[in-house]
């Protein structure tokens, strides 16, 4: 696939899913007040995703409404963290915390894209992220601190998560390409400066941090390759959508 | 097993007739923080209402997203309900001031020297500060039913003082139906580097009123299938 | 949103307690009120009017969370972008009202553990269309649109009441729901101006809506119980009535214009009166389905205490020794 395409693909079906899980929280939250928070970064995330597919679109890729609710699993190339369905609030947290300093830092680093288009959503998006990296870091620390129930649950969590994010920076075959066009300093720059930001809060908290780059990552989603909880995300995503996909809802 | 028309529901996988539930605890949501907001740039604070939250930086996530999430906001500030001081309330017509205590004349005299104004005196500043003395935050309520507003700070050496001081300070200010003083160490307030955490709002287009324009799609509609059913 | 829940357990005059607040108290109270100044949180008033606030504001802060559920039922399904963010939004306003209001209530006394519990216990009332379900992303626009409507008229009427901070929250409110409004009735209009299978799907849920739409505002006033102290204390805004028939004034032509039929030959507005003639309400059923007979009931209150105690663990870590209590401010 083209690198730009590869990459905006990537970036906007982790997007897509993610908001759409963590959506599910909506109503359910342990606060009433972390819940509007929680949703408002939802709602963010679809809105990074909308804005990518839109770049695609530009580039001859079809409307966004239809790349997101008319493919199927193996067409889309999401991490298979963003897909795991949304657990108990400690995993979501957790997922919230690895993903987005994640996607902060990635942000970051596309400002200065050689595909202009791209370096604008990125430092247009430069705002919500910093909360969302402030609300994951927040409630990190807070919990990563707290009883000795809460600190075990996070450790279950950050160890279980921990295979899924290495995911995150799966490289495609388009990756030498991507680097060296300027499009994107690469999966393994961003995985170290990744490292980086995570330890750093992770060192404020009693949690236990494993030496993450001898864990296993948990690939493939970048191919297509998917965990059997994607497809029954899209068909319930999609399940008014396909009723008739050329109606105006 | 309770079946929803809600998926989410039905991975919760509910109960269907689930015993009586135990009453919340005290604390269970925790105590709450005030927010006040800020419009625009310069503008005063105002304040917007309280959040449920264990700590002051969990407020402030709160608070963002609460009262900043719709509308134009460039800054927020969050403090404990039990860190602010409040005057009686009175009526519309009369003024907040005159329901403390008068001073004794030894009091005044300290509430003179404690802050004829705030802040142009640096060393008598310093010695104050030394002397145990500490900004407050000074809050009016114009009108009842309205919201209280920022109108400054004060120096003082207790809650009670500083009330005093504002009312030597913005005693010119009509009308004043109650004040909060606050020690300002107390508050939490958004960071001049944070800005673009603000910017954001604009953007979402799609939780504005103004984006839903249907009329034209309706007389369409109408054009199409003639006169509607009420006529 | 919000429907009158409240107007079945007003008190009857004989029980008002009024024979023992102080006279002079009273007075000045009510003089207040007639001056058409605000009660302020560190006001005197009357036993009776906090204890009417309060179920009042809290029924409408259960209302909101509750009514953010039959929403949520299509948050995950909402079809396209455009939908799925707006439907993400307003439910989370929903959320946030029940938080404002919540926090409007506890100003008179009532902690938010004491509202939450009564709540998930099924002590508290909440208003009974949220009773019942949304099989249809149609439903669930047929509430974003037409509930709401109803709840503005409702909240808009209350939002000139006496208790300055239920009259904050439900100016932030009012100002919020201009957007659930417009986005619901942009959601119906696709669909009833759409395709055969929209239309249809649209026909359908007002249909099934309808019948509760039309009790929402509460029995006819005729029916109710004495509410004048309360309306002389501006607690109570408006008439049932009254709203019921601003509402299908507003509304019903703006129904009619797309194409869509309403399930009650007899609704009609007399020219004469200007008042909106329609079949009866079948109370009876009202009156069995808030009293916990109704088809989603069990559920709602289930979903609340399932998410309250799922979040338990969260909240008690986060509590610190320090933590103390006062109520809000206003």
């Amino acid at each position: 696939m083209n690198p730009t395409l590869d990459l905006l693909y990537r970036l906007a079906d982790d997007q897509l899913i993610l908001g759409h899980r963590n959506s599910e929280w909506n109503g359910l939250g342990p606060i009433l007040e972390e819940d509007i928070a929680f949703s408002s970064m939802a709602q963010d995330k679809l809105g990074h995703s909308l804005q990518l597919y839109s770049l695609l679109r530009a580039l001859g890729e079809a409307e966004p409404d239809t790349v997101a609710f008319t493919r199927n699993a193996p067409q889309f190339h999401c991490c298979q963290l963003v897909e795991l369905p949304i657990g108990e609030y400690d995993f979501s947290l957790t997922r919230h915390f690895l993903f987005d300093h994640a996607e902060l830092l990635r942000f970051e680093a596309l400002a200065t894209s050689s595909y202009e288009p791209l370096a604008q959503v990125a430092r247009k998006l430069r705002g919500e992220l910093k909360y969302h990296a402030l609300h994951a870091n927040t409630w990190m620390k807070r919990l990563g601190t707290a009883t000795d129930e809460a600190i075990e649950r996070m450790q279950r969590s950050l160890d279980f998560t921990l295979p899924y994010a290495l995911g995150i920076f799966e490289k495609t075959d388009a990756e030498a390409e991507i680097i060296s066009s300027g499009l994107f300093v690469g999966e393994d720059e961003l995985r170290g400066r990744w490292l980086e930001s995570i330890s750093k809060v992770l060192a404020q908290t009693a949690l236990e941090v494993p030496d993450v780059l001898a864990l296993t990552p948990v690939m493939g989603g970048r191919y297509g390759q998917h965990t059997e909880h994607l497809q029954p995300l899209l068909d319930e995503m999609a399940e008014v959508f396909r009723l008739d996909p050329t109606a105006d809802w | 097993m309770i079946h929803s028309h809600d998926p989410r529901m039905n991975r919760l996988g509910l109960p269907d007739a689930p015993a009586t539930a135990a009453a919340k605890g005290a604390l269970d949501q925790f105590g709450t923080y005030e927010a006040f907001h800020q419009k625009k740039e310069g503008a005063p604070f105002v304040y917007v209402g309280p959040v449920h939250a264990p700590e002051a930086d969990v407020a402030f996530l709160f608070a963002k997203e609460q009262y900043s999430r719709r509308f134009a906001c460039t800054g927020l500030w969050v403090v404990p309900t039990a860190a602010i001081t409040v005057t009686d309330y009175v009526g519309d017509q009369e003024w907040a001031y005159d329901s403390l205590p008068l001073l004794t004349n030894q009091q005044a005299a300290a509430t003179a020297t404690a802050d004829p104004r705030f802040g142009d005196d640096t060393a008598a500043e310093e010695a104050a500060y030394a002397a145990g003395e500490e900004d407050y935050d000074i809050f009016h309520l114009k009108k009842r039913g309205k919201a209280h507003q920022h109108v400054g700070k004060v120096r003082a050496n207790s809650p009670a003082q500083a009330l005093q001081v504002a009312k030597a300070v913005f005693g010119d200010q009509r009308p004043v139906v109650n004040v909060w003083a606050a020690r300002s160490a107390d508050f939490l307030r958004s960071d001049d580097e944070d800005r673009d955490i603000w910017t954001t709002t604009p953007d979402k287009k799609y939780r504005d009123a103004i984006s839903y324009k249907v009329q034209d799609r309706i007389e369409r509609f109408k054009a199409e299938t003639g006169t509607s059913q009420a006529d | 949103m919000y429907g009158s829940a409240s107007t079945h357990d007003l008190p009857t005059t004989a029980l008002t307690g009024l024979e023992n607040e102080d006279p002079i108290l009273l007075a000045e109270f009510e003089a207040r009120i007639n001056r058409g100044e605000k009660i302020e949180p560190g006001d005197w008033m009357p036993a009776l009017y906090r204890k009417q606030l309060t179920r009042m504001i809290e029924q409408h802060a259960h209302s909101e969370i509750i009514g953010s559920l039959p929403e949520g039922t299509w948050i995950t399904r909402a079809p396209g972008f455009r939908r799925k963010m707006a439907q993400m939004a307003k439910v989370q306003d929903e959320v946030g009202h029940a938080q404002l209001l919540y926090s409007a209530a506890e100003t008179l006394g009532k902690t938010r553990e004491e509202m939450l519990t009564d709540l998930i216990n099924g002590k508290s009332k909440y208003s009974n269309v949220f009773n019942y379900p949304t099989p249809t992303w149609a439903d669930s626009n047929v509430i974003s649109w037409l509930i709401d409507a109803g709840a503005i008229v409702n909240q808009l009427a209350n939002a000139k009441g006496s208790y300055g901070p239920y009259c904050r929250a439900l100016d932030r409110i009012c100002a919020e729901e201009a957007f659930h409004l417009k986005y619901g009735h942009d959601a119906v209009v696709h669909l009833a101006t759409g395709t055969p299978i929209q239309r249809k799907m649209m026909q359908e849920a007002l249909n099934r809506w309808w019948p509760a739409i039309m009790t929402f505002f509460g029995p006819s006033d005729k029916m109710s119980v004495h509410t004048e102290i309360l309306m002389r204390w501006k607690v109570k805004m408006a008439s049932n009535d009254e709203c019921r028939n601003q509402f299908l004034d507003m509304y019903v032509p703006k129904i009619w214009e797309i194409g869509l039929t309403l399930p009650d030959a007899n609704l009609r507005k007399n020219e004469e009166t200007g008042q909106w003639e329609f079949t009866e309400p079948d109370w009876e059923d009202f009156k069995r389905v808030i009293n916990g007979d109704g088809p989603c009931n069990a559920e709602r209150i289930a979903v609340r205490r399932a998410a309250e105690e799922n979040g338990a663990w969260v909240r008690r870590a986060l509590l610190t020794p320090k933590t103390q209590y006062v109520r809000p401010l206003a």
